[in-house]
């Protein structure tokens, strides 16, 4: 729902980072997305294609990665992929912080990130 | 840092840099520090998440009437504009400070530290932050509280809690409020607790009713205030 803003800040960070480095054009930025994000990959796009015209980043290749998941259980050490719920009436199922090997709650290690790994640029 | 890694080709130099820079890093370490700041002060503070109607101003307004003598208490009411909110709470005489966030869909750290720069610290020792009515988009922004809580209402359907299980493992207490219309709306509060337990087993859960203030009790309990 914040993707506009939250695409913003990312557009606003490469074009102070292409400039820093005195850059011409920037041809390529590679996104980390978690899945445990409220961020929607298509209206991420959506947004970028909108915010790069009229910058040195029109035309750049937006690459977007998605990064699943992970739960640490301060309780047995568990580390690993969330659990999931699952019921005909859900749909799809839902994600838990329940550890799956012990019961207790978990805290999210992985897949809340929205992270600019990398940015091409020509100098 | 970041790397740097230059490439030559032909007349054409690329440069790749690899800044690692987590965008929503950045409200989180804000956030960290209002909490630093807070704890310095002796502050509790507390953000209260929901939908839009779920009943947040209300139980925070049954909230301040029941702590007013035991805590000196101060209210932040996040909403896009408008101070009726604010005149409600308010009226028991404490610091009301409104966060018009005029298109932002959720609080972030940044306003809260603005706003935690205007009101006196040493005068205060809980601070309820009201979100903006929305039960996504807070849940990503933590704002250096010392706990979360998701109002839902039962006349928001039996699905709250299902549907929105990323916002529910950020909270600390659910409340299930609007309990008075429970039979009449079909929902069965117990189903709606075993989901969220499911979702966050270490979550406390208070049902209530925010206009007559049942339950009030309950969630102060769970506030272990």
């Amino acid at each position: 729902m914040h993707e506009l803003s939250m695409t913003t800040q990312i557009v606003d960070s490469v074009l102070e980072e292409a400039k820093k480095q005195d850059a011409k054009k920037v041809t390529e930025v590679h996104l980390v997305i978690g899945k445990l994000t409220f961020l929607g990959i298509e209206q991420v796009r959506f947004s970028y294609n909108i915010l790069v015209e009229d910058t040195i980043m029109k035309g750049s290749k937006l690459i977007i990665e998605e990064q699943d998941g992970t739960i640490e259980c301060p309780s047995c050490g568990y580390k690993g992929s969330l659990q999931f719920e699952d019921d005909p009436a859900y749909h799809v199922p839902i994600p838990t912080l329940r550890c799956p090997k012990c019961g207790k709650a978990a805290k999210i290690v992985e897949g809340n990130e929205c992270t600019i790994r990398s940015i091409r640029m020509l100098k | 840092m970041a790397n740097l890694k230059e490439v030559v080709k032909g007349e054409e130099v690329t440069l790749e840099i690899e800044p690692g820079m987590d965008i929503l890093e950045v409200n989180k370490q804000l956030a960290q520090k209002n909490m630093q700041l807070l704890r310095e002060h002796n502050v509790k503070a507390i953000d209260i998440m929901g939908s839009i109607g779920a009943g947040k101003t209300s139980l925070i307004e049954k909230l301040v009437q029941a702590l007013k003598q035991k805590y000196r208490i101060a209210v932040f009411k996040g909403d896009l504009t408008t101070t009726i909110d604010a005149e409600q709470i308010g009226r028991h005489g404490v610091q009301v400070l409104t966060i018009n966030t005029g298109r932002e869909c959720h609080l972030d750290a940044n306003v809260v530290a603005r706003a935690v720069e205007r009101i006196s610290l040493e005068d205060i020792d809980l601070l309820f932050i009201e979100n903006v009515g929305n039960l996504i988009c807070p849940a990503e922004f933590p704002l250096g509280t010392e706990k979360r809580v998701v109002v839902v209402s039962v006349t928001e359907g039996p699905y709250m809690v299902v549907k929105h299980p990323f916002t529910f493992m950020t909270a600390d207490v659910m409340v299930i409020n609007k309990k008075d219309l429970a039979e009449i709306m079909k929902i069965d509060t117990e189903q709606l607790k075993k989901q969220v337990k499911e979702i966050k087993p270490d979550v406390k859960v208070a049902v209530t009713n925010a206009l007559s203030g049942e339950g009030v009790e309950e969630l102060i309990k769970a506030l272990e205030l």
